[in-house]
C-alpha cells in the first residue's frame, strides 16, 4: 500500500491516540484533585451541580448537520465552570484547573453511561476532545500568568474598572478551547475518514464557528451571572442555549429527512428496473469516500454524494431500460443523453441546481479537460470513475477479485483519455484501503 | 411580536384609517403621562444601547422561515428595557425603529405598529411598576429577590405587552377585513403566547446581567449570540424545508412523466383527501400522514412496465396483476423516509376492499388503515370526473351515486358519507381533457376507475383460461406468496412466474 504524508493521521490512528491521551489527562486531573487541600463544602456543592449539569448535558448530544456530534450544554457548562469565581455576592470557590477537569470527566463519563448501557455507540474520540477543551480553558483561566504573573482570574477582582476587558478575554479562552476542540476533532476525521488534515479542519472550524460562538457566550455569561446569581445561573443561563439546540436539531433533522428522499429518488430507476440494485447507493459511497481523499470540503461533498445517488435517474425517460443498466457500456452519445435527461430532471427541483451542473456532465470523457480546454468539476470526473468501476464489476460476490482486477485494467486503459488520472488513484487508495480492512475483518 | 401590513396593498376601507390614528394618538398621551407619572428614562447609555440594538433587530427583519418558529429580537429588547429604562424609555426603544423601518410597508402601517409598540411598552412599564417591579435593582441581592422583585413583575409586564399586541392587531384586522376581532384575538394568542414567554425569560436574563451581574452593555451581546446562531438555524431549516418539498415532488413528476394520463391526479387526491378528513374529524398528525400518503400513493407505478401503463386495455390478467404491485412497489420506493413512517400502510393498502376482495393483502373492514379507506374512495371518484377516451368525465353527482353503489362492498360506508358531505361543501371540478389528449388515451386503463376496472378484469384474456373468476384465485396467489413483497423484486417478476401462481389451486 502506497502512503505519503496525507495519510500520516491515520496511520498513527490519531483518533485511538486522543482518547489515550485524554484519559490520561482525567486520571492526572483526577489524581491532582485527590493531592490538593480540601476543598470547603460549598465548593463541593457547586462541583456536584456542574457535573449533573454536564451529564444532562451529555445526555443531550446533538446531531449537526453533516452528521457530527456535540454537546453544546456540556461544553458550555465545561467553559462555564473552568471560569467559575465568585458564587454568590459573598463567596469565592477555591479549586483549580485539576479540580475543574476531574469534575468535567466525571460529568461526561456519567453522561455516556445511558448510550453504553442501550449499547449505542459513543465516540470516544469526541468526548475527548470536550474535555481536553475545558482543560485547556480551565488552564488557560487559572493558571496562565498575565499580568504580573496573575492569571485571567483575578482581573475580576478589578471588575468595575476592567469589565469590558475581562468579559472580552473569558470570551476569548472560550474561543482558544473551542479551537482546540475543532483541531482534536479534525484530526479524529482525518484519521478516521481518510482525508487531508487541513481540510477537515477548515471544515471543522467553518461548520463550528456559529455554534461555537453560541458557546463561547453562553460560558462567559453563566460565569458572571454567577456573583448575583448564585449556582441558579448556571441552569437559568442555559436557556438561551437550549433553544439554539432546539433549533440547530430541528436543522439537522430535515437535513437528513432531505437525504432520505433523494435516496428514495435515486431508487426509481432500480425499481423501474433500469439498474442494477443498490447500484446508485454503491456508487454514491465509493464517490464520497474517493471525494474525501482528493480533499473536497463537506459541502461539495454533499453535493457530490446527491449527484451520485441521482446519476442514473435520466433513464427513467427511457422507454425500455438498457441491459443491465450499465451506463457504461452505452455508446457515447447514449450515455451523453441519459446525463442531459438526468440533469433536466434534477433541474425541475429547482433546488438542485448545482447537483445538475455534475450530472450534466458525468459522461464527459477528461480528454476534453485536455483538448478542448473544457473544465468538468472534479465532482463529475469522481462518478465517471466511480460508475465505470461499479458497472464492471457489478454485485456478483463470485469471483470478485478477478472482476476487480479485470475493472481496474479497464478502467486504466482510459486513463488520461476517459478517466482523470488523479482521480484513478483516489479509486486505487480507496479500495485497497476498503481491501485492508475486510482482511483484516 | 406580530407585526401586520394592517391594509390590504389596493384601497384600506376609511375606518382603517381613524382606528390607526385614534391608536396613535392613545399611545402619544400614554408615552406623555409616563413622562409625567414616572420621568424619563434616566440611564442614557442603556437608553441608547437598546436604541441601536432595536434598529438591528429590526434591521435583520425575521422572513417568513418556514417553520412557524420565528425570533423576534426586538420584543427581547423591549421587554428587558421595561427595567433598564422604564417605560417612556421602552415606549421609544419600541416605536422608532419600526417607524423608521426600511422595506416598503405603507406609512399608515409603520405608523400603526410604532403606535402599537409604543403602546405595548408603555402598558408594559406601567404593569412592571404597579406589581411592585424594582426600579433600581443593583441594591437587590440574592437570586429569591431578583425573581421576586424582577423576575415576577416581568413576566406580568410581558404577558400585558402581548395582550395589548393582540387587542391592536385584531381591532385593525376587524377593520381592514371584518373579520371578528374574538377570533383572530384568540389566534394571536395562542399563536404567539408561547413565544412571548421566552422573550420575557431572555429579557429577564438580559436584564440580571447588565445590571446585577454589572456586565453593562456588553450583556445584551453575550444573550443574543446564541439568539442569533438559532435564528440563523431556524432560517436554514426554512429554506432546507422547501428544498425538501420540492424534491419530494419530483417523485410524483417522474411518475407522472412515465404515465401522463396520470397528470395532476396525485395533487387532486391530496387535496380532496384533507377534505374529507375533516368530516371524518381526524387528528393534525393523521392528516399530515394522509396527504403525503394521498400524493405519493401511486409512486410505485414506476416499476410498472411502460407497456402495461399505456395500453392495458388489451392486456391479460398477468399483466394486471403485475399493474397491481404498485402499491407494494411504492412502499418499497419510499420506505427509508422517516417521516412518511404514517404514510406507508396507506399507500399499500389504497387498493384494499371493503369486502377483502382488494389488494395487495386481502385485508377487509377495519382492518384496512382509515387512510387507506379514504384514498380508495378519493381515487375512484377523481377516476371517475376526468375525461376518459371512452366516456366524458361525470359530474360530482353521478360519481357520488357511482361511488354509492359500491358502498359496504368496495368502500367503507362512513368514508363514502364523508365524501357525501365534502361534495356538498366544496366546488369539486371535473378534470376535463382536449381533442389530443383523448386520442392519447385511447386503449388506456385508468385503475383507479372502478367501472372500467370491473369491466376489463371480467374481460381480460386469462392464461391458460384456467381461473374463471379472477378475485378469489389472486386472494390465494397473494395468500402463497405471504406478505406479497419477494424478497428480490427490483424488477416485475416475470410473467410465467406470476402465471405460475394464478394458476395455482
Amino acid at each position: 500500500m502506497r502512503l505519503g504524508l496525507r495519510d500520516l493521521p491515520s496511520r498513527l490512528r490519531l483518533h485511538r491516540l486522543l482518547a489515550v491521551v485524554s484519559i490520561a489527562v482525567a486520571a492526572g486531573a483526577v489524581a491532582a484533585a485527590i493531592a490538593s487541600p480540601r476543598l470547603p463544602l460549598q465548593d463541593w456543592g457547586i462541583l456536584a451541580v456542574f457535573a449533573v449539569v454536564i451529564a444532562v448535558g451529555e445526555v443531550n448530544r446533538i446531531v449537526l448537520p453533516g452528521g457530527r456530534e456535540t454537546a453544546p450544554m456540556s461544553l458550555a457548562a465545561g467553559y462555564a465552570l473552568a471560569m467559575t469565581w465568585d458564587v454568590g455576592e459573598d463567596y469565592r470557590v477555591s479549586f483549580g484547573a485539576g479540580v475543574v477537569v476531574a469534575t468535567a470527566s466525571v460529568g461526561m463519563l456519567a453522561g455516556a453511561v445511558p448510550a453504553l448501557i442501550r449499547r449505542w455507540p459513543v465516540r470516544a474520540d469526541d468526548l475527548a476532545a470536550r474535555l481536553l477543551s475545558v482543560a485547556v480553558a480551565a488552564l488557560l483561566f487559572r493558571h496562565l500568568g498575565v499580568s504580573d504573573g496573575q492569571p485571567l482570574l483575578t482581573l475580576q477582582d478589578n471588575w468595575a474598572s476592567t469589565r469590558w476587558v475581562t468579559a472580552i478575554s473569558m470570551v476569548m479562552v472560550s474561543g482558544v478551547a473551542l479551537f482546540v476542540q475543532s483541531f482534536c476533532v479534525a484530526m479524529a476525521t482525518a484519521s478516521r475518514d481518510h482525508r487531508p488534515f487541513w481540510r477537515s479542519l477548515v471544515d471543522e472550524v467553518r461548520q463550528g464557528a456559529g455554534l461555537g460562538a453560541a458557546l463561547a457566550a453562553s460560558g462567559t455569561l453563566i460565569a458572571l451571572a454567577e456573583r448575583p446569581m448564585g449556582i441558579v445561573a448556571l441552569p437559568v443561563f442555559l436557556v438561551p442555549l437550549v433553544l439554539t439546540q432546539f433549533a440547530i436539531r430541528r436543522f439537522a433533522g430535515i437535513r437528513a429527512t432531505y437525504g432520505q428522499t433523494i435516496r428514495a429518488l435515486s431508487r426509481l430507476t432500480e425499481i423501474g428496473g433500469y439498474t442494477r440494485r443498490d447500484h446508485p447507493a454503491r456508487v454514491a459511497a465509493l464517490s464520497v469516500a474517493m471525494g474525501r481523499d482528493l480533499g473536497m470540503s463537506d459541502r461539495d461533498t454533499l453535493d457530490l454524494e446527491y449527484a451520485a445517488l441521482l446519476h442514473d435517474i435520466g433513464q427513467v425517460a427511457l422507454r425500455e431500460p438498457i441491459p443491465g443498466g450499465a451506463t457504461m457500456m452505452a455508446a457515447p452519445a447514449d450515455q451523453d443523453r441519459i446525463a442531459g435527461d438526468g440533469a433536466g430532471i434534477v433541474r425541475q427541483t429547482g433546488v438542485l441546481d448545482h447537483v445538475a451542473v455534475i450530472l450534466a456532465s458525468q459522461a464527459k470523457p477528461y480528454r476534453h479537460v485536455r483538448e478542448l480546454g473544457e473544465d468538468l468539476p472534479l465532482a463529475s470526473r469522481i462518478i465517471k470513475v466511480a460508475n465505470a468501476y461499479d458497472d464492471l464489476v457489478g454485485e456478483a460476490r463470485a469471483r470478485r477479485a478477478r472482476k476487480h482486477t479485470a475493472a481496474i485494467e479497464r478502467i486504466h486503459l482510459g486513463l488520461g483519455y476517459e478517466y482523470d488520472p488523479r482521480v484513478v488513484e483516489a479509486l486505487i487508495r480507496v479500495l485497497e484501503r476498503r481491501a485492508a480492512v475486510v482482511g483484516a475483518g | 411580536m406580530t407585526r401586520r401590513d394592517p391594509t390590504p396593498r389596493p384601497a384600506e376601507p376609511p375606518g382603517v384609517r381613524v382606528y390607526v390614528l385614534v391608536v396613535a394618538a392613545i399611545a402619544f398621551s400614554g408615552v406623555a403621562a409616563s413622562w409625567v407619572l414616572v420621568g424619563p428614562p434616566n440611564d442614557l447609555v442603556a437608553l441608547a444601547t437598546l436604541l441601536v440594538l432595536g434598529f438591528i433587530s429590526v434591521g435583520v427583519q425575521e422572513r417568513d422561515v418556514g417553520s412557524k418558529v420565528s425570533l423576534s429580537f426586538l420584543s427581547i429588547v423591549v421587554i428587558a428595557s421595561i427595567v433598564l429604562t422604564g417605560p417612556v424609555g421602552s415606549a421609544l426603544i419600541g416605536a422608532l425603529p419600526v417607524m423608521f423601518e426600511r422595506g416598503g410597508r405603507r406609512a399608515l402601517a409603520r405608523l400603526f405598529n410604532a403606535s402599537m409598540l409604543a403602546c405595548q411598552g408603555v402598558v408594559g412599564g406601567l404593569v412592571y411598576l404597579r406589581l411592585g417591579g424594582a426600579q433600581d435593582i443593583a441594591t437587590i441581592e440574592g437570586p429569591a429577590a431578583l425573581l421576586l422583585r424582577v423576575g415576577v413583575p416581568l413576566m406580568a409586564a410581558d404577558v400585558a405587552q402581548m395582550l395589548v399586541n393582540a387587542v391592536l392587531l385584531s381591532g385593525v384586522m376587524r377593520m381592514s377585513t371584518g373579520v371578528p376581532p374574538r377570533r383572530f384575538f384568540a389566534q394571536i394568542v395562542t399563536g404567539s403566547g408561547p413565544a412571548y414567554i421566552g422573550y420575557g425569560v431572555i429579557g429577564f436574563l438580559l436584564v440580571i446581567l447588565w445590571i446585577p451581574a454589572d456586565v453593562g452593555p456588553f450583556s445584551a451581546v453575550l444573550i443574543l449570540a446564541p439568539l442569533f446562531v438559532a435564528r440563523w438555524a431556524f432560517v436554514q431549516f426554512g429554506e432546507e424545508q422547501r428544498a425538501h418539498e420540492r424534491a419530494l415532488s419530483a417523485l410524483v413528476t417522474a411518475v407522472e412523466t412515465k404515465d401522463p394520463n396520470a397528470a395532476g391526479h396525485s395533487a387532486r387526491i391530496a387535496r380532496l383527501a384533507e377534505w374529507m378528513a375533516e368530516p371524518l374529524s381526524m387528528g393534525t398528525q393523521d392528516v399530515q400522514a394522509l396527504r403525503y400518503a394521498a400524493m405519493l400513493h401511486d409512486v410505485g407505478k414506476i416499476g410498472v412496465p411502460t407497456r402495461i401503463l399505456r395500453r392495458p386495455r388489451r392486456l391479460s390478467v398477468v399483466d394486471l396483476e403485475a399493474l397491481t404491485r404498485h402499491s407494494v412497489l411504492g412502499v418499497k420506493l419510499v420506505r427509508d423516509i422517516d417521516f412518511l413512517s404514517g404514510s406507508l400502510d396507506g399507500i399499500r393498502h389504497h387498493h384494499e376492499r371493503w369486502d377483502g376482495l382488494g389488494y395487495p393483502d386481502s385485508l377487509a373492514g377495519d382492518e384496512i388503515p382509515l387512510i387507506s379507506r379514504i384514498i380508495a374512495v378519493a381515487d375512484a371518484f377523481d377516476a371517475l370526473t376526468t375525461d376518459r377516451a371512452e366516456r366524458p368525465a361525470l359530474t360530482p353527482a353521478q360519481a357520488l351515486k357511482q361511488i354509492e353503489q359500491r358502498r359496504g362492498r368496495q368502500f367503507d360506508p362512513h368514508v363514502v358519507a364523508a365524501l357525501a358531505t365534502v361534495v356538498e361543501r366544496h366546488e369539486w371540478p371535473v378534470t376535463t381533457a382536449t381533442e389530443e389528449q383523448l386520442e392519447q388515451m385511447r386503449g388506456y386503463l385508468d385503475h383507479d376507475d372502478p367501472i372500467a376496472w370491473e369491466q376489463v378484469w371480467t374481460a381480460a384474456p386469462r392464461s391458460g383460461q384456467i381461473v374463471q373468476d379472477p378475485e378469489p384465485a389472486t386472494r390465494q396467489a397473494r395468500r402463497r406468496r405471504g406478505d406479497g413483497i419477494p424478497d428480490d423484486s427490483r424488477r416485475i417478476p416475470d410473467e410465467s412466474a406470476v402465471a405460475e401462481q394464478v394458476r395455482a389451486p
